[in-house]
């Protein structure tokens, strides 16, 4: 049967598709990404740092763990694994190797993973790391070798492989170069196999330096330009998760195209996206007696025969002024076909021409793809400089994908940007910005209302200033998956109740209230007359809403007479959702779609027939 | 507001005048018949509420209810006032023809006049419209000028005259037919005595209905197929969203946010129909729901539970569960976090696909606008927490004060949260020798930039912008119904070829193209480009199919088992045509539909591979011979199959026709 999944699977696609172009997130992907996590447990990584500081061991283990968390919510599918090196007790597959703790296999994070990892952490962490592993000899060639294995061990095809060893011992064989050499050996012969080796490394009295021993473990930076080893050593936890967040996702294009400048002059650029919503995932079906995931299969066959039915068999429609339109499968798809993917540029606008407003869609970044053509990186780089010299942007016709219609995007240059531990916060490159057609602009009136006075104006100025804070991107979590994933987490770890979660993006009513103080008053007093309450009217309506809920549907009963006379004109159209579904149960129709045009469809088939 | 709509009469004259025209000229007759065409298409596409009724006098019959004692006479009501649908676009296509009478143009207004009042009685329009096409070539008395006028006005319709000539406003000069220019066709004889004598009442009318501006509403053909060649853009009522904005625990003001710019989509999917019958009810789609055991065992959907995936575990979760635990929150709401630099905020960074404009709501005799616009000065946003009701999910994000003219707003836009971000990191730029351009390459750039601006200033030191984007219509949409229209008016026939307007506003600007003509010359040889060589890429037949993953594909990647089962083929360059031949014959052994169809798509990849190479001679004796061996090994059913199938999978576009091998 698995050849007629593929047929009907192709059904489903078609359907999604809008979706899929919307969130821009589908990425193709073969094999999976694996992570390990190869972590110092000697002595030095367990000393606190001044004033409570957490010491390194405590910070890597909150990195792992959030790291095992975003995993499970953004990529549940890369593999992860934790091995600790320097300890007194072994524990690996073949127990091979001394001194290496194998805490966590190469597999995808679960909940249990999360908790162990939240076990080695504090001093209670401490104690049970000291107990089980204990710190000893340190063999770093060793703990390569033996992670080497954990990558061979695994069936899966591996996409992406990277290696992370946490330390703040930047010389951990003291003067033995026969570990020394040893460890070099066996991180060329990683690097081989096409495993990325970051270092990240942490503070430690004296400072650590890179070139004693690390800088030929590690794996060359991607642009040669040696950044990578200029890096200070990481001191707090925050530039630590910072640093491991950048390199542990893979960057992967969405998709690569051809930036035709002109006739013959094709860049090629790599298209990446670098914010997408993240949703609750959706659920999967389950087997009742064994909780066994069911997979589901989509068939299409005839009522009267019963027979499946051949693509071929197959044809689409769209209704239009009582006449249904019919085209074969491929026609729709020829439909959307305006021309090969690909950006093609029509030329340059001031900056001032983008409206903040005309927002469709998340951005794209652009970034050359020296890979498929040469010199792309030079032109890309020039025409980055310029633009952004000039302050213009540069307006493309893109479609991004074969068969999908074209939009307009401004690409926007964007500057490089790094932080004071030369991490890297903004990459160089274009943010393509969607632009929004004639059809994607609804107009809306304007209400009139009275001009404020300077007075009024002011003090808001005065309010705004109070409540200044300085915005960070990534400093709201979703309340709503963080919610789900902590229900989930505590029906997996049998909990007595889901942690709970801070909702971030909950104002702070009373830091607001205390900050603001008496202004409010003085504000209200200026705008608003005495007694004018503007929550009144909304409130007494909310009332209503709430407590008289089921008086306020009316009845909603429509004739068989009257649907068909509203058929017949062409005016079903007309009558609202509640009635429409009242006419859908009233005739027996069971409808899976609430949304009016299935409605419509399906009363326009019941009665047509 | 809800259900407003209009009501319109087209009144066309399809008298024997309308069908003179100079030589190598249309006749009026067509022309008009291609604005009506062009009107009620759109109409049916945008599938607005309004309703149309169409009038045709010159006719050599006579319908309509004032027909009595002679007056009246050789006017037709054709179809009375209802919403648009194909049956009259076809009717339009296939029954209006050039007749051989003259009606009096004035009679043949009244005669709609009435229509409206008759049709439109006790229901409720928000316009009442006549669309009048003529030459104005027949004698019509004035007799009763004042009283049409008088009732017009009575009655709030609104006129509007499709001419095939231009009218200009200061003709009292006469009209020689020399003053104008020879573009407009229809001119060519100049005009007669009693179409001057119409035009000066048609002006008449129109002035009385509008003193200012009613010469406005009066049009010709050609200007007007022009305008109507684009198919309408969806428009859609913006719904308001009133709601207070909360800055702390007591400071509310009211509010109401339009959703002002979106990602419009088309209203309808496609539904699938049976091919034969086309028929929808003839197809049935069925889900179920099997075991991922070797025998697939089948399991009913009752049996089944919901559940989530919490990385490498499943847990199971009921929906109840689900609903129990779920995060809730107050519902509506619009609070202020705390305000922000506007730096801070970037424009890329920008997430979910609508902005939402705030105003004041209309009633509020209370300003919210200190608060709403005037911090703009500051250069401040405020981030806010946003959730449009109790039952979707709350977000954040930035309102922009934005300052117009005519009014001021907040903007919305939603922000990203922590989990939305990848922080990828990329090569430095700047930092590379190898990547950093010269001079000479950067001057090129210069000039390329600065010879490709959209945006220049006129003389009159105003800024025109010769692209915008936000005015063009969706092509996709332009494209959609074109051939939507296509296939309904002629069924059978290939789609159309994507209409030259449509292609010429998606390309650069004539004068662009041109201007950068030296620049790019410059820019091709100072960059040197070359595009890599993939030696080690195999193409497989899985890239044939159209899943090559470095062409991105509109169809998202299938699940593993497809890619596998396309895998078994994968195939080495340059035996590939040898390779699929031994399939499908490997195949055809098999005499089972599923394999017919994958025979099928075998063949179809030979072909396309065929054509890729330019060589369609193995192809064509591939399938001569397995013509011929068609009745030796009892292939019949596949050759039915393969032959049923052509249109879909022999593209109309395709060089080589199978049809030619047929017996």
């Amino acid at each position: 049967m698995a050849e007629w999944n593929a047929y009907y699977h192709n059904e489903d696609e078609e359907e999604e598709q809008e979706e899929g172009e919307q969130s821009g997130g589908d990425y193709k992907v073969t094999g999976r990404d694996s992570l390990v996590f190869l972590v110092d447990a000697s002595k030095e990584m367990f000393i606190k740092g001044e004033d409570g500081q957490p010491s390194n061991f405590d910070m890597t283990m909150e990195v792992v763990r959030s790291v095992y968390t975003s995993k499970i919510i953004s990529s549940h599918r890369d593999l992860v694994a934790l091995v600790f090196y320097g300890t007194e007790q072994s524990k690996n597959p073949r127990n091979s190797f001394k001194h290496v703790y194998v805490y966590h296999d190469l597999d995808e994070p679960g909940a249990k993973r999360v908790r162990d990892v939240d076990g080695l952490q504090g001093d209670k962490g401490a104690q049970l790391a000291a107990d089980t592993m204990g710190s000893g000899e340190t063999s770093l060639g060793d703990a390569l070798w033996c992670c080497a294995n954990l990558y061979s061990d695994i069936k899966l095809r591996l996409s992406h492989k990277r290696l992370m060893i946490f330390t703040c011992r930047d010389d951990p064989h003291g003067d033995d170069s026969t570990k020394d050499r040893q460890a070099r050996t066996k991180a060329s012969d990683l690097k081989e196999t096409g495993v990325v080796i970051d270092l990240m490394h942490m503070m430690k009295p004296g400072g650590f330096d890179v070139s004693l021993f690390f800088c030929d473990i590690v794996s060359p930076p991607e642009d040669e330009s040696e950044l990578g080893l200029q890096l200070e050593p990481c001191d707090k936890l925050d530039d630590l998760k910072k640093r491991v967040r950048a390199k542990e996702q893979k960057k992967r294009t969405m998709s690569r195209l051809n930036l035709c400048l002109g006739k013959g002059i094709n860049v090629a650029v790599g298209m990446y996206a670098t914010a997408v919503m993240t949703r609750k995932p959706s659920a999967i079906r389950l087997y009742r007696e064994t909780n066994e995931p069911v997979r589901s299969k989509t068939r299409t066959f005839h009522t009267q025969t019963g027979s499946l039915l051949l693509p071929s068999e197959i044809k689409k429609a769209q209704v239009y002024g009582k006449k249904q339109i019919v085209m074969e499968r491929d026609e729709v798809d020829t439909i959307k076909r305006f021309d090969d993917p690909g950006l093609l540029l029509m030329g340059f606008k001031p900056m001032e021409k983008l409206k903040l407003h005309h927002h469709i869609r998340p951005a794209v970044f652009l970034y050359p793809e020296e890979d498929e053509v040469k010199g792309s990186t030079c032109l890309f780089s020039a025409l980055l400089m310029k633009c952004r010299e000039k302050n213009v942007f540069a307006l493309c016709r893109c479609i991004s994908r074969r068969n999908y219609p074209p939009r307009f995007v401004a690409l926007v240059p964007q500057k490089e940007e790094v932080d004071h531990g030369k991490v890297q916060i903004t990459p160089p490159g274009f943010n393509a910005i969607f632009l929004p057609y004639a059809d994607d602009i609804r107009t809306v009136d304007a209400p009139q209302c009275p001009v404020a006075s300077q007075m009024q104006v002011n003090k808001m100025k005065e309010i705004v200033s109070k409540l200044r804070f300085k915005y960070r991107s990534d400093a709201f979590e979703n309340p709503v998956v963080q919610q789900h994933y902590r229900n989930l987490e505590a029906l997996a770890l049998d909990m007595m109740a889901p942690e709970d979660t801070e909702d971030l993006i909950m104002p702070k009513v009373e830091q607001i209230d205390q900050r603001l103080g008496p202004l409010v008053q003085e504000f209200k007093d200026l705008v608003y007359p005495n007694g004018y309450n503007p929550e009144s009217k909304p409130a007494a309506k909310r009332k209503t809403d709430t407590g008289g809920g089921a008086e306020k549907k009316p009845k909603m009963e429509v004739s068989e007479d009257e649907l068909k006379a509203h058929m017949q004109n062409g005016t079903l159209g007309k009558l609202t959702v509640p009635i429409l579904k009242e006419a859908c149960k009233q005739f027996g129709i069971r409808t899976t779609g609430t949304k009016k045009q299935e409605l419509l469809d399906a009363l326009t088939a019941r009665l047509g027939s | 507001m809800a259900g407003a709509k209009s009501a319109l009469v087209l009144c066309m004259d399809v008298g024997f005048s309308m069908s003179n025209s100079a030589p190598g000229e249309e006749p009026p007759f067509e022309l008009a018949k291609k604005v009506i065409q062009k009107f009620v298409q759109r109409q049916v596409f945008a599938e607005t509420k309004d309703e149309l009724a169409l009038v045709l006098f010159g006719t050599d019959s006579t319908k309509n209810p004032l027909d009595q004692d002679g007056q009246y006479q050789n006017i037709t009501i054709h179809r009375h006032l209802m919403m648009p649908d194909f049956e009259l676009l076809e009717e339009i296509q296939n029954q209006i023809h050039p007749e051989s009478q003259q009606a009096d143009w004035l009679d043949a207004l009244v005669v709609c006049m009435d229509l409206l009042q008759r049709e439109t009685k006790g229901k409720k329009y928000d316009r009442l419209n006549i669309v009048l096409l003529t030459d104005l070539n027949t004698g019509a008395s004035a007799d009763h000028l004042d009283v049409i006028i008088e009732n017009l006005k009575k009655d709030g319709i609104t006129l509007q005259f499709f001419l095939p000539f231009p009218v200009e406003e200061d003709e009292e000069g006469g009209g020689d037919a020399d003053r104008r220019g020879p573009s407009h066709p229809g001119m060519g004889k100049g005009l007669s005595r009693e179409q001057k004598n119409s035009m000066d009442m048609m002006k008449h009318i129109m002035l009385s209905l509008d003193e200012e501006d009613g010469l406005d509403q009066i049009y010709t053909f050609t200007n007007a197929i022009e305008q109507l060649c684009m198919f309408k853009r969806i428009e859609r009522r913006p719904m308001s969203w009133p709601c207070q904005l909360t800055i702390g625990s007591s400071l509310s003001i009211r509010i109401v946010g339009y959703k002002a710019v979106t990602e419009e989509k088309l209203k309808k999917l496609w539904i699938s129909v049976d091919a034969q019958t086309n028929k929808r009810e003839d197809l049935k789609r069925e889900t179920v729901y099997c075991l991922d055991d070797d025998n697939e065992t089948e399991v009913q959907k009752d049996d089944t539970i919901q559940g989530f995936r919490y990385g490498s575990d499943i847990v199971p979760f009921s929906k109840v569960d689900q609903e129990q635990m779920k995060y809730t929150h107050d519902g509506k709401c619009f609070a202020v976090l705390g305000f922000t630099k506007q730096s801070l905020v970037h424009r890329h960074q920008f997430i979910g696909n609508q902005v939402i404009k705030i105003f004041a709501p209309k009633d509020d005799e209370w300003p919210c606008r200190p608060s709403s616009g005037r911090w703009h000065e500051l250069k401040m946003v405020a981030i806010v927490r946003y959730a449009y009701d109790r039952r979707s999910n709350p977000q954040v994000g930035a309102a922009f004060p934005c300052i117009k003219q005519d009014y001021e707003c907040l903007l919305y836009v939603q922000l990203p949260f922590t989990e939305d971000l990848r922080q990828f990191t990329f090569p430095s730029l700047e930092n590379n020798k190898k990547f950093t351009p010269s001079d000479t390459q950067l001057s090129a750039v210069d000039s390329l930039i600065d010879s490709m601006m959209l945006v220049e200033e006129n003389e009159n030191g105003e800024q025109v912008d010769m692209f915008k984007v936000h005015q063009l219509p969706n092509p996709a949409f332009q494209r959609h119904f074109q051939c939507l229209h296509h296939r309904a008016v002629s069924p059978g026939t290939p789609l159309p070829p994507m209409e030259p307007w449509l292609k010429a506003a998606l390309e650069r600007p004539e004068v662009i193209s041109e201007r950068c003509q030296a620049p790019l010359e410059e820019m091709r040889k100072t960059f040197p480009l070359t595009e890599v060589e993939k030696k080690k890429k195999v193409k497989t037949s899985a890239q044939l199919f159209g899943k090559d993953s470095e062409e991105p594909d509109a169809k998202k990647a299938k699940g593993d088992e497809e890619e596998e089962e396309y895998n078994l083929a994968d195939i080495a360059e340059g035996s590939v045509t040898s390779q699929l031949t031994h399939r499908i014959e490997q195949l055809l052994s098999n005499k089972n539909t599923q394999y017919y169809m994958k025979s099928i798509t075998c063949i179809q990849a030979f072909r396309e591979q065929s054509i890729e190479q330019g060589n369609a001679d193995l192809y064509n004796s591939y399938l001569q011979s397995l013509k011929r061996s068609i009745p030796n090994r009892g292939l019949e059913v596949f050759w039915d199959l393969l032959v049923q199938g052509t249109i879909s999978l022999f593209t109309w576009d395709c060089r080589i026709s199978l049809k030619s091998f047929l017996p």
